[in-house]
């Protein structure tokens, strides 16, 4: 017998919960299923909604494997929902574009290029002269704190200085939206403190919007203007968080604001509750 | 000391090839046969060789069909190993056939393709350039296979459209793997070049190695051997400098250090 479709369930479907009227990204009822080799239906992403405003940083923050990465995926338009859509200033997203850029864990340099060939590759691609685009490059390896690294190729540098080339890379085709997915996540403690510090600098100085992938806690609170809680299995919002703290934020004195505390301490434990010790991974 | 070290390791291969003919010499002498000349006697027979018109005429024509077979092999391979490796259906497509004309040796094709297009230089060509095509369609699968995914979202996020991330993202980043393919490829057309040469005698050093062999002038015979292996070996050290300079950000970038002196 042949099911047919409800369509009660669209009607019912709730809406982008306080859409505001500023909102540069918008995704709507976003689920992604994968089809993995047992022939069993993997549900990655469940019927996500969420509307980022314009200029600000917003960090999806969840337990491993619940989703954080395809959701900036298909944000990114690297790969297309199996229902809903994503859209940016009111257009739907139907694949990467130079309005959207990307920064992985991976840095995902090219390794054939210098540090500035790496730099200035997204704008010759936009057609920006050579000199021109040199210069602009020069100027934000510089703001990223590599001056003097600009001949070197990749395997000559570090991973937090990797991690510096690429979002420099990024930042060089002057995307609307940074889609960053864990970029500290294989650095140390020490170098990851100093790329996040560096990373709010220059947010702050053109608060760009940011889209931020993390499964640090004290990392999403410190970078933050509001946190998007995921819990797993399927992949669904738990809870979005606004953090009202103060900008420019300063490290040493957040860690000692008890109302810094208070954020950490309260979504550290809803993360345990989401993710709880011996649960199924 | 660094300038001992740096001296050992250029006298090491002229060492090792004095070696080599330290030791035919002396296991000729040792053996007192016809048909195994002595090293010294294999070498006096190279002038003569290179300077005989005939024969240098015959030489320079090898070296044309095997310039031309490869370079028609790797201009062919490089992108179809590319598209298999980023194409499932292109994969899918050409897997079949190659799998069926990998195991052959490609000279025992020659007595079909001499069959069909005779004993010219076409055939010869050809036989080479299916030789040098597998291991560089190969490489170049293997390599763009590995490229990866993120990097190639980052070029589409900058806007390069699927050809141009093809072109300028996969072909650089598999380089060092298409450059190895490529290494084998062309010691596989050395080798089918000869072998070719062989089957259909007519023209090439191959055919003078086997009509000096057929008149028994056995000093002969081993001359063109050291000067096939001379040219093999001039031929992969030129490759090796080029692929060395083309991939030198992929390399790691010290010797390791055999001691901590
Ligand atoms: N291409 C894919 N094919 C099958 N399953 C996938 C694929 N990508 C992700 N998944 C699965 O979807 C879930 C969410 O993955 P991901 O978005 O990478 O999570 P996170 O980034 O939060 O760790 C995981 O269980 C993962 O195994
Ligand atoms: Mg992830």
């Amino acid at each position: 017998m042949k099911v047919v479709p409800s369509r009660s369930s669209e009607w019912v479907r709730p809406v982008t919960p306080q859409k505001p009227a500023s909102a540069i990204i918008e995704i709507e009822g976003v689920s992604q299923v994968f089809q993995t080799s047992a022939r069993k239906d993997h549900v990655a992403l469940s019927d996500i909604s969420l509307a980022i405003e314009e200029g600000a940083f917003v960090s999806i923050l969840g337990p491993s494997g619940c989703g954080k990465s395809t959701l900036l995926y298909v944000v990114g338009g690297f790969v297309s929902p199996t229902r809903g859509s994503a859209k940016i200033k009111g257009r739907t997203i139907t694949g990467p574009g130079p309005d959207r850029g990307p920064v992985f864990q991976e840095f995902a340099l090219f390794p054939w290029k210098t540090v500035l060939g790496n730099v200035m590759y997204g704008p010759r691609q936009q057609g920006v002269r050579a000199p021109e685009a040199e210069a602009q490059s020069r100027a934000l390896i510089e703001m990223v704190g590599l001056k003097g690294y600009e001949n070197f190729y990749p395997k000559e540098l570090s991973g937090g200085m990797k991690q510096r080339v690429a979002l420099a890379r990024t930042l060089a085709y002057h995307p609307e939206v940074l889609l960053m997915d864990e970029p500290f996540g294989a650095l140390d403690a020490h170098t990851r403190t100093r790329l996040q510090n560096d990373l709010l600098n220059i947010w702050e100085r053109d608060r760009k919007t940011v889209l931020f992938v993390t499964h640090s806690v004290d990392e999403a609170v410190f970078l933050s203007d509001k946190v998007v809680m995921m819990s797993k299995s399927p992949g669904r919002i738990r809870e979005v968080i606004d953090i009202d703290l103060p900008r420019p934020r300063r490290r040493s004195e957040l860690l000692l604001d008890p109302r810094y505390q208070k954020y950490v301490v309260d979504i550290e434990r809803m993360f345990d509750e989401t993710d709880p010790v011996g649960s199924p991974s | 000391m660094i300038s001992l070290a740096a001296f050992a390791r250029r006298a090491a291969p002229v060492l090792a090839c004095v070696g080599l003919l330290a030791m035919w010499q002396a296991a000729s002498l040792a053996l007192k046969n016809d048909s195994f000349p002595t090293a010294i006697e294999a070498i006096r027979a190279i002038p003569d060789i290179l300077g005989d018109k005939e024969a240098l005429i015959n030489i320079l024509a090898s070296l044309r069909r095997m310039t031309i077979g490869f370079g028609v092999a790797v201009l062919v391979s490089i992108p179809l190993g590319l598209l298999m490796g980023r194409s499932r259906a292109v994969a899918a497509l050409f897997n079949p056939l190659l799998m069926v004309i990998y195991p052959v040796p490609k000279a025992a094709l020659m007595p079909i393709i001499m069959l069909w297009l005779g004993v010219g230089d076409i055939t010869k060509t050809l036989v080479i350039f299916l030789g040098v095509s597998l291991p560089v369609i190969y490489h170049s699968f293997e390599g763009a296979k590995a490229v990866e995914e993120k990097m190639l979202w980052s070029g589409a996020a900058m806007g390069l459209s699927p050809a141009q991330r093809l072109v300028r993202i996969v072909l650089p980043a598999a380089l060092p793997e298409i450059l190895t393919g490529c290494r084998t490829g062309l010691v596989l057309a050395l080798i089918t070049m000869i072998t070719s040469e062989m089957i259909a005698r007519q023209s090439g050093a191959g055919n003078i190695l086997f009509n000096a062999l057929d008149m028994g002038q056995y000093d002969t015979v081993f001359a063109m051997i050291i000067i096939v292996g001379a040219m093999g070996i001039c031929l992969d050290a030129i490759f090796e400098r080029v692929r060395a300079r083309l991939v030198r950000w992929s390399e790691p970038q010290f010797d390791m250090p055999l001691s901590f002196s």
